[in-house]
């Protein structure tokens, strides 16, 4: 019996851009034997780091390095006829193929779902790219800000009220972490419906539509309202909101069930706030936040932010702190949970890892293999897999290819 | 041709936001997700804005209705012994159950993990609480939009030297779900080749803390975070969101290269800024950047936003306007997709609402109803599924076990 939940299930990943890096990852954690094919040069996320001492190393970029644990990495130039016959054949072995190449790159790479069902009919192949397959916007250039606003997500973050403040990117690369998520979504649920019958297909996944699909009742306030939403700040219930604590830190208060609210009544003191007609209910809170405001914040600045925390928390009030990374890694409760693996590379060193975000009490998710070195698995992927051999693969070296 | 998850039922026990985000994902795919409802406690989201004609009602709620399409709903008080065999006699011809209360909670109703198994053996069960089934603080309270700032991701996210910001929306929660779905076909594809099922603890928190994997990596690394710097990146500029003419209008600009930098300088109208020194690398760009960003900003605030948006993209360069959200859901783009799903609802009539963000080219998937109103199937679940006849669902409602 299996120990691992997708044990025998075999994934190419090419990859360039986070999203397919991180569905492939997704993949690998659980148990499948994730084939990352990188061109020569190494993924591009080798360069950007964040680096030990800003020191920039193919090998310890530390984006590379967690995007891509549990897999094996192979060197491959698809631009090239050579290259590419190796890909098909890495493809008529593998179960399902996920990539990120926007269509025009991918037709000049042969990365077509036409040239890998010709290698394997039975193949789940897995396209995430900005704007998808079709559409009069599907070879727009992108990045992750770009995908941000053409997913409605940009405008709804920033300072409401200060109209000299743009919009806001979130932190990081959340468009391609969001298509590579879908990515790892879709590809599941196509490779369980192939282990019952189903047929290999194409699955065409879109970021915009990502973040579309995403954006809480942003798009139904205009198909069942007509309204325009506004940057973060106009929330429909109130108290959702950030302070600044006696001891620097920021907490964020936040009630949704108003037998919480009363419960925060209770512990702010104030009996007369329950009597008060501009904090009925949240509804009515929320209309009247920016005079009910000044006060929260009053006694908010009377606190230490732990410490609220605590105590908001042992009358169920959901608050929650606005955590440093250094708070993170330092938390009892995360360490209790394992959730900070680390993870032993041989350029990098030992490095704590974001871990798990399920536990499956069967199979787990666990960390098997560190992030690959560039090339490092060619001869046993190329040989022992493939059984090409060592001739072939001199040969496609001195080409170039590998 | 049928969908991945045909034939595949779910007791579906979530609520707000995150869970049932999950099981809409699992109904997209083909599965039946019956929510098991009550009067006596409605689900947050059902009383929520958005509503037509302002006018409140539990399934006249457009968040409700965009996270729930697709499945069926039922009326049924678990609080009552008869309410809670009942739950279990679905649970039984269910291969997965999934909640997401607090931890503890669900055990407290009877319906933990060990209970389930008792009347399904090889259920798959997934709970999606905020901190996970373990851990000191396991018992704590927590929503989605507690996860961003809870995260980390709110201490990053901000104007340079201004506070940490939130990110506009409940960002944990539709992050949890996807995940959650993900690890819960995981469990099906094990439980296909095995015939185990198994429990799944999901933390929302945890889920929230992966998609920033990488500042993590700094953090350990170097002993810092990546600092706030607005809308700016590292590796990347111009990198920014630049006004435009008009009233708060603005257009999203990234180059990536050298080479798109210089086509931008192109459409700009200032080809001489790609060799000027202050701008000729991505270092110098860097070093220069506010400079930089007042010359695009030059030229953006003359600009329509679309109109700019088609004269970089014709030269090559990332550009998107922050769009709003009528603008997204009259995109072009979009509607060629086929993206939008508009069934007829009983109570709110025909609404726009978004789709399913995957196309899969042999097995094409649908959503296949609109959101149910409250209690929508009880005839067809009590009924058709357990076989009940209909003086026994009378009695049940008599008796206001079904409420």
């Amino acid at each position: 019996m299996p120990d691992r939940a997708l044990e025998g299930l075999t994934i190419v990943e090419v990859g360039t851009r986070g999203a397919a890096s991180y569905g492939a990852k997704m993949l690998a954690d659980l148990g499948a034997e994730v084939i990352k094919v990188e061109p020569p040069t190494g993924d591009p996320d080798r360069a950007i780091g964040p680096f030990p001492n800003g020191e920039a190393h193919p090998e310890k970029s530390g984006t590379y390095l967690y995007l891509n644990t549990n897999k094996l990495g192979v060197t491959l130039d698809i631009t090239g006829e050579k290259g590419r016959a190796v890909l098909g054949k890495l493809a008529a072995k593998a179960d399902a193929l996920i990539h990120d190449y926007p269509p025009a790159e991918a037709e000049a790479a042969g990365l077509t779902y036409e040239a890998i069902r010709a290698a394997n009919p039975d193949i789940i192949m897995t396209s995430v790219t900005p704007f998808g397959q079709s559409g009069p916007q599907k070879d727009f250039k992108a990045s992750d800000l770009t995908m941000q606003g053409a997913g409605g997500w940009l405008w709804i973050n920033g300072w409401p009220g200060n109209p000299d403040l743009p919009p806001l990117k979130a932190f990081g690369r959340q468009p391609s972490y969001q298509g590579g998520l879908n990515g790892a979504l879709a590809t599941m649920g196509a490779l369980y419906g192939r282990s019952r019958g189903g047929p290999g297909q194409h699955i065409d996944i879109s970021i915009q539509e990502c973040i579309a699909a995403i954006l809480e009742f942003v798009l139904p306030m205009w198909s069942y309202m007509e309204l325009p939403v506004v940057r973060y700040g106009q929330r429909p219930i109130h108290p959702i909101d950030m302070f600044q604590c006696k001891d620097g830190a920021w907490i964020f208060v936040l009630c949704i069930e108003e037998p919480q609210w009363e419960r925060l009544v209770e512990l702010m003191e104030t009996p007369e706030w329950a009597t008060w007609e501009v904090a009925e209910n949240r509804f009515v809170r929320a209309s009247n936040w920016d005079a009910l405001r000044p006060f929260m914040e009053e006694w908010v600045s009377q606190w230490n932010a732990d410490d609220l925390y605590r105590a908001a928390q042992a009358k169920r009030i959901p608050f929650a702190p606005v955590s440093t990374l250094g708070n993170l890694l330092d938390s009892d409760h995360l360490k209790a949970r394992g959730f900070f693996v680390e993870v032993v590379h041989p350029e990098a060193g030992t490095l704590a890892h974001a871990g798990a975000p399920y536990k499956l009490s069967e199979t787990p998710w666990e960390i098997r293999l560190p992030a690959p070195t560039l090339g490092q698995h060619n001869a046993e992927v190329f040989g022992g897999r493939l059984g090409l051999s060592d001739a072939e693969i001199e040969s496609l070296e001195a080409e170039g290819a590998i | 041709m049928a969908g991945p998850l045909d034939g595949i039922r779910v007791a579906d026990f979530t609520w707000v936001w995150a869970g049932p985000t999950n099981t809409m994902q699992l109904a997209h795919m083909g599965a039946e997700v019956i929510r098991m409802e009550t009067s006596q406690h409605i689900c947050t989201l059902r009383m929520f804005p958005p509503w037509p004609d302002s006018k409140p009602g539990p399934n006249r709620s457009g968040y409700f209705n965009q996270y729930n399409q697709g499945k069926r709903a039922i009326l049924l008080d678990l609080g009552k012994d008869e309410g809670a065999a009942i739950a279990k006699r679905i649970v039984e011809i269910s291969d997965v159950a999934v909640e997401n209360f607090a931890a503890g909670v669900i055990d407290r109703l009877g319906f933990g993990y060990d209970e389930l198994r008792k009347v399904n053996d090889d259920i798959i069960m997934m709970s999606m609480s905020g901190y996970g089934a373990t851990g000191p603080d396991k018992d704590y309270v927590s929503y989605g939009p507690a996860q961003v700032p809870m995260s980390g991701l709110s201490s990053l996210t901000g104007y340079k030297d201004w506070q940490p910001m939130h990110v506009g929306m409940s960002y944990g929660d539709p992050t949890a779900g996807l995940h959650a779905a993900f690890a819960v076909i995981a469990a099906l594809f094990y439980r296909e080749r095995t015939g185990k099922g198994q429990y799944i603890d999901m933390s929302q928190w945890e889920s929230s803390m992966v998609v920033i994997g990488e500042a993590f990596m700094q953090q350990v690394m170097n002993g810092a975070p990546p600092e706030r710097d607005g809308s700016h990146d590292l590796h990347m500029a111009p990198h920014n969101v630049y006004r435009c003419a008009g009233e708060d209008r603005w257009i999203a600009i990234s180059c990536a290269s050298d080479e798109e930098f210089g086509a931008l300088c192109g459409v700009i109208g200032k080809a001489e800024l790609a060799s000027d020194a202050r701008f000729a690398t991505i270092t110098e760009r860097k070093a220069n950047e506010d400079a930089l960003d007042a010359e695009v900003e030059a030229w953006t605030s003359q600009q329509e936003p679309f109109e700019a948006m088609e004269k970089l993209q014709a030269a090559g360069v990332a550009a998107y306007p922050p769009l709003v959200n009528q603008e997204v859901m009259e995109s072009p783009h979009l509607a060629a997709r086929d993206f939008w799903v508009e069934h007829e609802h009983p109570e709110v009539g025909v609404r726009r609402h978004a789709g399913i963000p995957w196309r899969f080219s042999e097995t094409p998937l649908a959503v296949k109803r609109a959101a149910p109103v409250m209690g929508q199937d009880n005839e067809y679940v009590f009924g058709e599924l357990l076989g009940m006849g209909s003086d026994e669902i009378a009695g049940l409602v008599e008796r206001e076990v079904i409420r």
